[in-house]
């Protein structure tokens, strides 16, 4: 038996969802069920003037219409920040707030029932840019002001190399959103019983953070919440925080009603409403001497967190301190504004503010390449983090190997031995080009999420051998299933199809916190770890009573204990199972995980905010049809610090899959509005990649420098995303001699961005 | 989602679909409905009564006499692969062929594609440059109108009251001798399949023994508010070879032809420029063989 680390098992939830048997909540219905919709303010901002919900009670089927004064506890939603209510009671901030909701016998007389009501709306002046919302006399869009908090890095700011630094590049980024467009939109199914307890079945990222929101919507003891991770179809952090209020939703309208109630998004509204990457504004200048070496660095960033705070104040602090990248830069100043709009509603994704500061740095890194007349990659290695100067934007020291110069290496080395492509005809219309981008990822929770950063396991040895394994993060198609199976196979010697990890349910673990932060198979896998410890010191006495050995000389693996050192004394761990369920020894055990507490300062920005880094580059190679303004990503070589791979397969697939976002992100998507409304609220216009888009793709993956999780293991989800899009603006830029500074680089943006040098240009004058 | 339709009704033939047509005034003709089914859900329009005309033997693709005679209920897949339509309308078996995706294009039909009338229809421009004629029929005869004359607004037709189109033909002009058929279609969107043309382009014409152009025509799709024509480049082309100064004179005055808006798929500004350089190259891979 091979081992099962770092192998290409078959995934757990592979053939059940490929085979349409794995159950969604969409496929769930119970007798009884009553279907949810939602009364959805159309413009914002505006007072609310009246309400009449007459017109929808009137409709045949509806058992129940609930307005702000209905819910039972408290009339609130967000995560962090207690500014957004479940249901508007005077004031709409945002297009989508939530005015009523329906229940309704078939979902066809929910939606049209809540289209029935009318609300009358006074319009009020809106905002709709984060950087004039900071100017004096923007409409405000709560009484506490539009600036929300700014994060801020002060490391010898102001130090010489500003007023010195011979080579000075300035530039203003404008970063677009993006729709994390999951297969499967926000939905769940609430199950009450009599009024005193409550199981919500939910697609979603954090069933933690349900179980709090339906609690205090329902104003229940947390205990009386059970919330089970239904299969989700996709979350990319847009089921991070947003689930909590679709299943207050449904929750509210279960109690109201005393029967199960679904709720299910159509995409328009999922499209409208829910959470987005923040939209931001990136203001940079840098300096450099005469060698490209960087002297100085001064970062301003605006994100557009829309109407209410959600989980903006996380994803900027994120953004402030990725804010120069993987360099080593003597002198640093970063402000991070989280700023108040009437636009979408930003949130988590994949990356969370990351990729925005990214993209801006790798630009900033490639004009003072240009100012100075260096290669792309050579200033890189003048600046990257290396094992002697190893100080990041906050001034964390990192231990060595430093692993920033071998990705850089070897995702150039991959770029340079990529043969062409297959697909993309010799053309006279293409120009080719090719972009470099490194990241520094801090790995798992930033210091200020850090109580949030545990995680609980169980493990339940069966009689045969085989084990059930309960764990409190989520699978969403990144692979925790795969890699909380790859460690608890290798932890207890079995052959992975012997584990079943079933997704969380909040009454069978702890509190894990959410799966966010590329920590789900570092946080589950420790646990994991630490439960099959626990189990080690009832079962090695037995194993060792049947090898006739000392209990520290048993090991796992094969499926059987053996002797260590002497594999040919061994016993099938079947036989040690049967020996302990004989006897009555308990073959349950819990485990626990949490992180190292670490010394960050809020004020200045200074210390560890982050356990651990991961680096990755990826270097872009495109053709370019300047006269059509259309981009053919035809390579991206991929290097990443991985630490250690647990599931081959998993981390390929993570890496593929953040590449192809992150290049819809980068040319293709683009989140039209008009004062907050969404104008293409489909996939006929809102367009990510197909598969006949995606790039040929090439990996490293460095197992050099052991991470703190399982194994070595450090997250792959949000590094796979991050550095793609900058390299793609890079490789762009390469092939047309030219600077665009904002994303994405639809068509029109780079036929706009050659002006006059367009060759056709002159048949509009 | 339920959709807001009261009766689907499935007449045995022709002349009772007709009759259910002109009867009540508020039904509509449904095929594949990949467009209609999509504009109900959204409310966008109001059809509580569909008349399925799906299975009435109006799929048929043939060559009557001298003209390619296609039917309103063929789908694109089937006009794709066709080798009647592949040997006589070549642009059109590329722009059925390039319809949605393959699942879209296994449902979606040629009188569908024409009856919704969207500036974008990707069969438009080859119909056009074809000289094509729809057959519609009502309770009491039939007439044809030439596509050009079809189109009235986004998403209007000239089509009366319970009229529905029962067949496209496209006559079969021969070259003259020596001479070599040219039938293109390309379009254009931000990503590589499954798009909604940004621009679109057809040219059609007879590339004579000494090089030049004749009977050229030209459509171009989603740059106007129906498909349109270019006689303002037809014109420029007509008599003369098709590389050379002819190439961007043409691109040129194909800007007097058209006549784009700024919307939620592109600028105004871009479509001209990208509907100038599409005309260049496709005049570019005709003058090269």
């Amino acid at each position: 038996m091979a081992e099962p680390l770092g192998g290409r098992h078959p995934r757990p939830d592979a053939v059940m969802k490929v085979a349409g048997s794995a159950r969604y909540v969409g496929d769930l219905a119970l007798p009884g069920m009553l279907h949810a919709a939602i009364v959805a303010a159309p413009g914002a901002p505006a007072r609310v003037v009246s309400l009449d919900l007459e017109p929808a009670r009137a409709v045949p089927g509806v058992e129940a219409v609930l307005a702000a004064g209905d819910v039972p506890g408290a009339n609130l939603v967000g995560t962090i920040f207690p500014d957004q209510p479940l249901l508007v009671e005077d004031r709409v901030r945002m297009v989508g707030d939530r005015l009523a909701l329906v229940a309704a016998r078939t979902p066809e007389a929910a939606w049209t029932a809540a289209a029935a009501v009318e609300p009358e709306l006074e319009p009020l002046p809106g905002v709709h840019d984060p950087v004039e919302a900071l100017e004096p006399g923007a409409p405000v869009v709560h009484e506490s002001g539009n600036l929300v908090r700014t994060f801020r890095v002060r490391r010898n700011a102001g130090g010489d190399g500003a007023a010195s630094a011979p080579v000075v590049v300035e530039a203003e980024y404008r970063i677009g959103g993006q729709e994390h467009a999951y297969l499967e939109p926000q939905g769940c199914l609430a199950i009450p019983e009599s009024r005193s307890r409550i199981t919500i079945v939910a697609s979603c990222q954090c069933p933690f953070y349900v179980q709090h929101a339906v609690a205090r919507v329902l104003g229940l003891p947390l205990a009386s919440v059970r919330v089970r991770q239904a299969h989700t179809g996709g979350g990319f952090g847009g089921k991070e925080d947003y689930p909590s209020e679709v299943a207050a939703c449904a929750a509210v309208l279960a109690f109201a009603t005393g029967r199960p109630v679904r709720l299910i998004y159509s995409r328009e509204y999922d499209l409208q409403a829910t959470t987005k990457r923040h939209a931001m504004v990136v203001r940079h200048r840098w300096g450099a001497d005469t060698d490209g070496r960087l002297l100085f660095a001064e970062v301003e960033s605006f994100l557009d967190a829309g109407a209410y705070v959600g989980l903006s104040t996380v994803v900027a602090e994120r953004a402030n301190v990725s804010a120069i990248g993987p360099y080593h830069v003597p002198s640093v100043k970063v402000d991070t504004h989280v700023v108040h709009t009437n636009n979408l509603f930003g949130g988590a994704y994949r990356g969370f503010g990351a990729p925005q500061v990214t993209w801006a740095h790798e630009a900033t890194m490639d004009r003072l390449a240009r100012a100075v007349g260096v290669d792309p990659v050579e200033i890189r290695r003048r600046n990257l983090l290396t094992g002697e100067s190893c100080t990041t934007c906050t001034g964390q020291e990192l231990p060595s190997p430093v692993l920033a110069g071998a990705c850089l290496d070897r995702a150039t080395e991959l770029a340079a031995a990529w043969t062409g492509s297959a697909t993309v005809a010799p053309s006279p219309h293409l120009r080719r080009g090719t972009g470099v981008a490194l990241v520094l990822y801090g790995c798992n929770l930033h210091h200020g999420g850090q109580f949030l950063d545990r995680s609980s396991a169980v493990v339940i040895l069966q009689p045969d051998a085989s084990a059930i394994v309960r764990v409190g993060l989520t699978e969403m198609g990144q692979g925790n299933l795969a890699s909380a199976q790859t460690v608890a196979a290798q932890a207890l010697g079995l052959d992975p199809s012997r584990v079943e990890v079933w997704e969380p349910d909040t009454a069978t673990v702890a509190d894990s916190g959410p799966t966010v932060a590329s920590r789900g198979a570092h946080s589950t896998g420790l646990a994991i770890l630490d439960a099959v410890r626990r189990l080690r010191r009832r079962l090695d006495p037995v194993a060792a009573g049947l090898l006739g050995c000392a209990p520290g000389e048993v090991e796992l693996a094969d499926g059987v204990a053996r002797v260590a050192g002497d594999p040919s004394r061994a016993v099938p761990l079947e036989r040690v199972l049967g020996e302990m369920t004989a006897r009555r020894i308990e073959t349950i055990a819990t485990g626990w995980w949490r992180s190292r507490p670490r010394w960050f300062d809020e004020a200045t920005g200074l210390g560890s905010p982050y356990e651990t880094y991961a680096f990755a580059c990826h270097v872009a190679q495109v053709a370019v049809d300047p006269e059509l303004g259309l981009v053919r990503v035809e390579h991206v070589a991929a290097a990443h610090d991985v630490g250690r791979i647990l599931h081959r397969d998993a981390i390929e697939g993570q890496i593929q899959g953040g590449i192809v976002q992150a290049m819809g992100w980068g040319l293709l998507e683009r989140l039209e509005l008009d004062r907050g409304r969404l104008l293409n609220p489909s996939f006929t216009d809102y367009l990510i990649p197909t598969a006949s888009d995606t790039p040929e793709i090439s990996m490293a993956l460095l197992e050099d420098a052991p991470g703190a999780g399982p194994f070595g293991a450090k997250g792959i989800g949000e590094p796979s995303f991050i550095p793609t899009a900058a390299a793609i603006r890079n490789a762009v830029c390469d092939a047309l001699g030219i600077e665009i500074d904002r994303l994405p680089f639809t068509p029109p943006v780079i036929v706009d961005a050659l002006g006059t040098a367009h060759p056709f240009a002159d048949l509009l004058d | 989602m339920n959709l807001p339709v009261e009766a689907v009704l499935r007449p045995r033939d022709l002349g009772e679909a007709l009759s259910m047509l002109a009867e009540d005034p508020s039904a509509v003709p449904v095929a594949g409905g990949t467009d209609l089914v999509v504009q109900l859900r959204a409310r966008r329009r109001h059809a509580p009564v569909l008349v399925d005309i799906g299975a009435l033997g109006l799929d048929r693709i043939a060559v009557e006499g001298n003209a390619l005679v296609i039917g309103a209920a063929a789908t694109m897949d089937s006009i794709a692969r066709s080798a009647a339509v592949r040997e006589h309308a070549p642009a059109l078996a590329t722009a059925a062929g390039q319809v949605g995706a393959w699942p879209i294009q296994c449902r979606a039909t040629l009188g569908g594609n024409l009856a919704n009338a969207s500036p974008a229809a990707d069969t438009a421009p080859p119909l056009l440059t074809a000289g094509a004629t729809v057959t519609a029929a009502f309770p009491s005869g039939q007439r044809r109108i030439p596509v050009l004359d079809l189109f009235e607004g986004p998403g209007t037709t000239r089509l009366a009251p319970g009229e529905l189109i029962t067949s496209v033909s496209i006559p079969l002009d021969p070259v003259p001798a020596g001479a070599r058929r040219v039938d293109r279609f390309v379009k254009l969107g931000p990503r590589r399949e499954q798009i909604i043309s940004v621009v679109s382009l057809a040219v059609r014409a007879a590339l004579l023994a000494d090089g030049t152009l004749a009977d050229v025509r030209i459509a171009v799709g989603a740059a106007a508010p129906t498909p349109v024509r270019a006689p303002a480049a037809e014109s420029v082309l007509e008599g003369r070879p098709p590389g050379g100064a002819a190439r961007r004179e043409a691109a040129r005055a194909l800007q007097e032809d058209i006549a784009p808006i700024d919307d939620i798929r592109a600028p105004a500004r871009y479509r001209r420029l990208a509907a100038a350089v599409l005309l260049d190259r496709l005049l570019g891979e005709i003058s090269h063989g």
